[in-house]
């Protein structure tokens, strides 16, 4: 079987790239309306969300300082920056599953091209997390969380947790849409990911012989370069290394999950 | 230089049950065995055999209607030419700039409304930024849709729909243009003017696929007929003798 768009189209490095600015800006443009209408349906729109945030730190806090010891004031911050963190990795997750699924309609109507369910997805995720980040203000605000030059250090840290969400979404729809009952185990899965993580819990703490249940967990590395800077540490070069290690891998299974499963993709969506 | 060129192509779709869709499959009852020219079973995946063998040349200025009872493979074959589906076997070219109007609405988010989705689709489809205010007078003139342009378009019924889906498709005039059933469901007046806008198309030499039951809208908006039966080219040419046909087959 031969294949052959005609249509002329730049090689090269340079168009490679214009092409994927294009396509980041058009899912950007798709995620905003997205939340936009979000906004239509509620007054505060997205921030229903970090509503749910702000119950979940507080009663976590609650519940972490009465196992664990230590003050509440002093365990909300790191708290507080996990859970916010921890949401957005879980919707990369939880909604990568469906967003093959969800948009089954488009994919098998329309000739859009697929990067742009994968970008939406992600951008409304980030958009959402730029909401609860005023979490973050008001923790500055009220002197709870410390400001300084270091928390500039989350930034790249935030924007590698979203870079790898291109390729969470990516291999999950694919996978989701093919294999449904995957959705399921992911939800379980992520469910006790929530517990293993040191979302809620000081990873200091843990016991030495299971130490491993924090040095093996990936998600762990990617919350760490967001939280420990803005809590006014310097996250070590280790977990640059295990995070940027992730993003390798991580692409090179989407690169391979695409190559498989692009062309079945309208049989099975 | 706009063309479609499918050279022995074969689609098999395969269906996938309950149990194919499932990674982790625990044993379970036997599965409904189905076996018919069509449709073919192995393991756990049926496969329907879609297109056969079909060749077909389209060249500019190739207004062509797909006719054939349900299942005949017309909207296979619109899928197989937007790139949707891949064949089986067989090749396929494609020169051109595709719209695919295969849904009834193209409303991007259905929450939004109507001038939003075209705000969207026009960045989408790379339409010009600076000709916006034009191509919206032109879209608020063709779908006549009024106010309703600034509500969701989740509320617009099934010609509304039609009309802006058709406008969307049709503005930036695209090289091949697909389309299935979906604007059926417009009025006599809208049919009217869509025949209006793709004569317009077709002076700029474009290619239109368009799948329809309604012989009139057939006749209005293309040239040739396409007659599918059963996944296999019965006919090519001429409206009227491929109509004839398709009531011989009945």
């Amino acid at each position: 079987m031969t294949l052959i768009t005609a249509t002329t189209r730049e090689s090269g490095l340079s168009a490679a790239a214009g092409r994927v600015l294009t396509s980041l800006h058009k899912s950007l443009l798709w995620a905003w309306l997205d939340v936009i209408c979000q906004y239509r349906r509620s007054r505060i729109g997205p921030l229903w969300e970090t509503i749910n945030v702000v119950v979940m730190m507080l009663g976590l806090t609650l519940v972490s300082s009465a196992i664990f010891g230590g003050e509440v004031t002093s365990l909300i911050g790191y708290i507080g920056l996990g859970i916010i963190t921890w949401s957005a990795i879980n919707s990369l997750i939880a909604e990568g599953t469906t967003a093959f699924v969800r948009n089954a309609g488009f994919i098998t109507s329309s000739n859009i091209e697929i990067d742009l369910y994968v970008g939406r997805t992600v951008f409304k995720i980030a958009i959402t997390f730029g909401h609860h980040l005023i979490l973050y203000f008001i923790g500055v605000g009220l002197m709870i969380i410390p400001l300084g030059w270091t928390s500039l250090l989350a930034i790249p840290g935030i924007i590698l947790l979203f870079v790898n969400g291109f390729w969470i979404v990516t291999v999950l729809a694919f996978i989701c849409a093919r294999f449904r009952d995957v959705e399921l185990i992911v939800r379980n899965l992520l469910q006790l990911a929530f517990f293993v993580t040191p979302v809620f819990w000081n990873h200091q703490n843990i016991a030495g012989n299971r130490r491993f249940i924090v040095d093996y967990n990936v998600i762990f590395y990617f919350i760490e370069i967001i939280r420990a800077p803005l809590l006014g540490r310097i996250p070590p070069l280790h977990d640059y290394l295990v995070a940027a290690g992730a993003t390798i891998v991580g692409f090179a299974l989407a690169f391979i999950v695409y190559r498989r499963m692009r062309r079945q993709l309208a049989f099975f969506v | 230089m706009t063309y479609v060129r499918i050279k022995d192509a074969n689609v098999e779709i395969p269906i996938y049950n309950s149990h194919a869709l499932r990674l982790i499959r625990l044993p379970s009852f036997r599965l409904a065995m189905v076996g018919t020219s069509t449709v073919s079973q192995s393991g756990n995946v049926m496969m329907m055999h879609a297109l056969k063998n079909l060749n077909l040349e389209l060249s500019e200025g190739d207004r062509v209607c797909l006719i054939g009872h349900n299942g005949a493979g017309k909207t296979t074959l619109l899928r197989l030419v937007a790139g949707i589906y891949p064949a089986t076997s067989g090749a396929i070219a494609v020169e051109g700039k595709v719209f695919a109007l295969l849904g009834n609405g193209t409303a991007l988010n259905n929450d939004a409304t109507g001038y939003e989705n075209i705000k969207l689709t026009a960045n989408i489809r790379d339409w010009p930024r600076a000709r916006m205010a034009e191509y919206i007078r032109d879209i608020e003139e063709f779908t006549e849709l009024g106010e309703y342009l600034s509500l969701p378009t989740r509320v617009y019924s099934a010609g509304m729909q039609a009309r802006l889906a058709f406008a969307l498709a049709t503005m930036q005039s695209p090289d091949i243009l697909l389309i299935d059933e979906g604007i059926g469901a417009g009025d006599a007046d809208f049919q009217e003017k869509a025949q209006a806008r793709v004569q317009q198309f077709v002076s700029r030499a474009e290619i239109i696929l368009l799948a329809s039951h309604s012989e009139e809208l057939c006749r209005a908006l293309c040239s040739k007929a396409l007659l599918l039966s059963k996944g296999e080219r019965v006919y090519f040419g001429d409206i009227e003798e491929a109509f004839e046909r398709y009531a011989a087959l009945r």
